[in-house]
């Protein structure tokens, strides 16, 4: 998976680098402000008020 | 199978980062966020304004203090116990009562992430003080006995300085006979926060509710299946002075 990426991105070693690591902040930034954000509310931990007479 | 392998190395990447965020990134944007609602509320003080008699939902009307966490620990409270409002910082349970009325003022706030003002909770010992500061005054609550020291108080614990005022409810009416300074509850018990906490609404007349201050928050730590509940009395009120602040109000309740 990460070879067959490697290997389509174009140009030289130095705009690959860029590149891959272009991609990896993109999936670290959409991971911590949209996916994260949307998945705690249904995870078990972290409510922390009582509810229900 | 190679691929397959990646898969899953990615996979745990994920759930590590998602540690990161949970623990560290939650604390950043939650700080952001506090810093904007207590200049709002400090600008709002300054001014005098009281344009609104009931607190806008996710709004900050309060200030909460906790001496034994550091004479710099304070918080906004909002109006409300939403997911977005406990974002900002701890938030108050909109159908309870308001600093100093009788009965129980609710309040909850998160203990892991988001800012985590209530990771400490844990370490409150009977008598520590809990201070509520309003517009116009600071309402300086103390945690109750804890179950173990109801028996003994009048011999033990009474006799500290700090415990002036405190008292276990338990000797006066049997309505707060489960009102203690620390309790664990299962996360349905929303009656923590009742007027009288674990009783219906109507057992007592309000005017012989005593005054509370009940603190909720996740318990065990990292975990939701229970809620650590932490109940306080209110033992001292001050009406805020030209220019007095919350040091003044330590040196005065002997915290300082």
């Amino acid at each position: 998976m990460y070879g067959w990426i490697w290997r389509h991105l174009p140009g030289p070693l130095a705009v690959r680098v860029a590149l891959a690591a272009v991609l990896v902040l993109g999936a670290v930034a959409l991971l911590m402000f949209v996916v994260f954000p949307w998945a705690e509310p249904m995870l078990p931990f972290n409510d922390v008020s009582v509810e229900g007479q | 199978m190679r691929t397959f392998g990646e898969v899953l190395i990615t996979l745990g990447l994920v759930v590590l980062l998602f540690v990161v965020y949970e623990l560290y990134v939650t604390n950043l944007m939650s700080a952001q966020l506090q810093r904007r609602a207590s200049a709002d509320l400090e600008s709002q003080w300054e001014q005098g304004r009281q344009l609104h008699a009931e607190p806008l939902d996710g709004k900050a009307f309060a200030r909460i203090y906790i001496p034994s966490f550091g004479a710099d620990w304070n918080f906004t409270v909002q109006q409300g116990v939403d997911t977005a409002t406990l974002e900002i910082g701890p938030g108050h349970y909109k159908e309870t009562a308001m600093p100093g009325e009788p009965g129980n003022m609710g309040v909850a706030g998160h203990r892991v992430g988001k800012g985590a003002p209530f990771n400490d909770l844990d370490l409150l010992n009977s008598c520590d003080a809990v201070v509520i500061e309003t517009a116009d005054s600071f309402y300086v609550y103390r945690v109750l006995p804890m179950r173990d020291e109801v028996a003994g108080w009048a011999g033990g614990r009474a006799k500290d300085p700090q415990c002036a005022n405190v008292a276990p409810l338990q000797d006066k009416q049997g309505a707060y006979a489960d009102t203690f300074g620390r309790v664990i509850v299962t996360p349905d018990r929303g009656d923590a926060v009742a007027p009288v906490p674990y009783r219906p609404e109507d057992v007592l007349p309000k005017a012989s509710q005593a005054a509370l201050l009940t603190l909720t928050t996740c318990h065990p730590q990292f975990s939701d299946r229970e809620r650590m509940i932490i109940h306080s009395v209110l033992t001292n009120q001050f009406q805020k002075a030209q220019g007095a602040n919350y040091e003044d109000l330590l040196r005065e309740i002997g915290e300082l």
